[in-house]
């Protein structure tokens, strides 16, 4: 199985760059794969989970906030606010985010604020169902 | 003359305030290497930023959309109504850095006719809002610390403001350390974005100025043509076969509306930790020359304070010698 060079890159960090043989990522409409020699593409990221699977054909798994991913030229660029391993995501500070975000979601106010408070909500729902998986095993 | 005591409590305070700036020094040296690393590491993010969205322009060339200046209704438009957001730092003491920006944006506005100020730093706020320049009132962003989020939290915000087309322009007004001597203002235009052919034109005279050695890059970028003739730029670009094989997902609109909230975030948290890593360096600098000057200071008055105190020695001895002497003679006196 052939592989593709594969840059995670986060707004505070490289998280990864290396070699890859398939990527799992949500897309607008539900899950998207890509596989080595994929067409060019840009396409957006929602927030979520992705899996990468390696050359040593292990499945890794990360969190991240939207952003875009492109493929060219059999290089795929993920960049994303933030990307984090599960075991790295402090449960307590998402939950604590979660329950402001709720309190700032049933308060009265602008669209704006509406619209911040409704993504870090799901942020930091997507971070809290992938420290559970990672609890639980 | 100053009396001994009056100089020595002089000097006491002088080392006093000496020991808070050399405090202050250290501090700045630390703060500043924490935001060397922060800008450090937020590069890679930001220069893929950039790349992609010259990548979607590069495909989509003639895209008209609010965030580009390029609608019909935009051309109509005589007034421009321009947003400055200006970073300054949240408390003093960093020699000129803060008064550089007062400087820079005081021009910005005497130039614009409409306009609106939005001020990250509390120095900034209140210098302005004694100027009687139009700051947004409820835009209240610290400048020291600066995180994503708070990044993100303005971007909404100017926006929102932009797309509900209340703002026509937003320039970006900040610090930029060039290295640990030498700091520039920088003005940055983040909305409307640049368009490709201005990106191309950038390129080009970038290349021109380099003279040779990019041009070949350049050319080998955009598809190899000469760029002498303006009308043609766009033409090749349609006929290219990538633009059909070009997958954009799920559509170009959605892609540019998260690219460009994305990029401005990342401009505007780029811009806000180079700032934050400026004021550091500007307070080091200035922290550095205040302990050089209370050195210099202690100097001159160890030097008056030996001085006053060898005068006074001097002057006991000459007392007690007189003495002596007056006495010596009203003995000799007596004996005859």
């Amino acid at each position: 199985m052939s592989t593709f060079n594969l840059k995670i890159i986060a707004c505070d960090r490289v998280f990864y760059d290396g070699e890859c043989k398939m990527i799992i990522f949500p897309a607008y409409d539900g899950e998207m794969a890509v596989m080595a020699h994929h067409e060019q593409m840009t396409a957006s990221v929602e927030i979520g989970e992705i899996k990468y699977k390696l050359v040593d054909d292990t499945w890794h798994s990360a969190v991240v906030s939207d952003g875009l991913i492109t493929v060219d030229n059999n290089t795929v660029t993920l960049l994303v606010y933030s990307c984090e391993k599960p075991e790295e995501i402090d449960e307590f500070r998402a939950r604590a985010a979660m329950e402001r975000a709720q309190e700032q979601l049933s308060a009265k106010q602008s669209i704006m604020e509406y619209h911040v408070s409704r993504a870090s909500l799901s942020r930091a729902m997507a971070r809290l169902k992938e420290a559970g998986k990672y609890t639980a095993k | 003359m100053a009396s001994a005591k009056e100089i020595q409590n002089r000097i006491k305070s002088i080392q006093d305030t000496m020991k808070i700036t050399r405090a202050m020094y250290m501090m700045s040296s630390m703060k500043l290497r924490r935001a060397k690393q922060k800008l450090e590491d937020t590069e890679p993010y930001f220069f893929g930023l950039q790349k992609q969205i010259a990548n979607i322009l590069y495909h989509f060339p003639d895209i008209k959309h609010i965030f580009f200046d390029n609608r019909e209704k935009d051309m109509l438009e005589v007034v421009k109504r321009k947003a400055f957001i200006v970073i300054t730092s949240d408390k003093g003491m960093a020699g000129a850095y803060n008064h550089n920006m007062f400087k820079a944006t005081e021009e910005l506005c005497s130039q614009a006719q409409d306009y609106k100020l939005f001020v990250v730093g509390e120095i900034g706020r209140h210098y302005f809002r004694m100027k009687n320049l139009p700051v947004v009132d409820d835009f209240n962003f610290s400048a020291i610390n600066p995180s994503i989020h708070r990044a993100r939290v303005i971007t909404e915000r100017i926006v929102e403001l932009y797309k509900n087309e209340e703002l026509d322009e937003v320039y970006l007004v900040y610090t930029k350390m060039v290295n640990s001597m030498k700091e520039e203002v920088m003005i940055d235009r983040l909305l409307p974005l640049k368009t490709h052919s201005f990106i191309e034109q950038e390129l080009l005279e970038e290349a021109k100025k380099k003279r040779g050695n990019i041009v070949g890059d350049v050319n080998e970028q955009f598809g190899d043509k000469s760029y002498d003739d303006e009308s043609s730029s766009y033409d090749f670009d349609y006929n290219s076969s990538a633009d059909i094989d070009y997958l954009i997902y799920p559509s170009p609109k959605k892609i540019l509306k998260k690219l460009v909230y994305n990029y401005m975030t990342g401009f505007v948290y780029g811009a806000l930790v180079e700032a934050n890593a400026s004021e550091e360096n500007a307070r080091m600098m200035a922290m550095q020359a205040a302990t050089d000057n209370a050195s210099a200071m202690l100097h001159d008055l160890s030097i008056q304070y030996n001085r006053v105190r060898q005068a006074a020695i001097t002057q006991e001895i000459t007392e007690v010698i007189g003495g002596a002497k007056a006495l010596k003679k009203k003995k000799k006196k007596q004996r005859r």
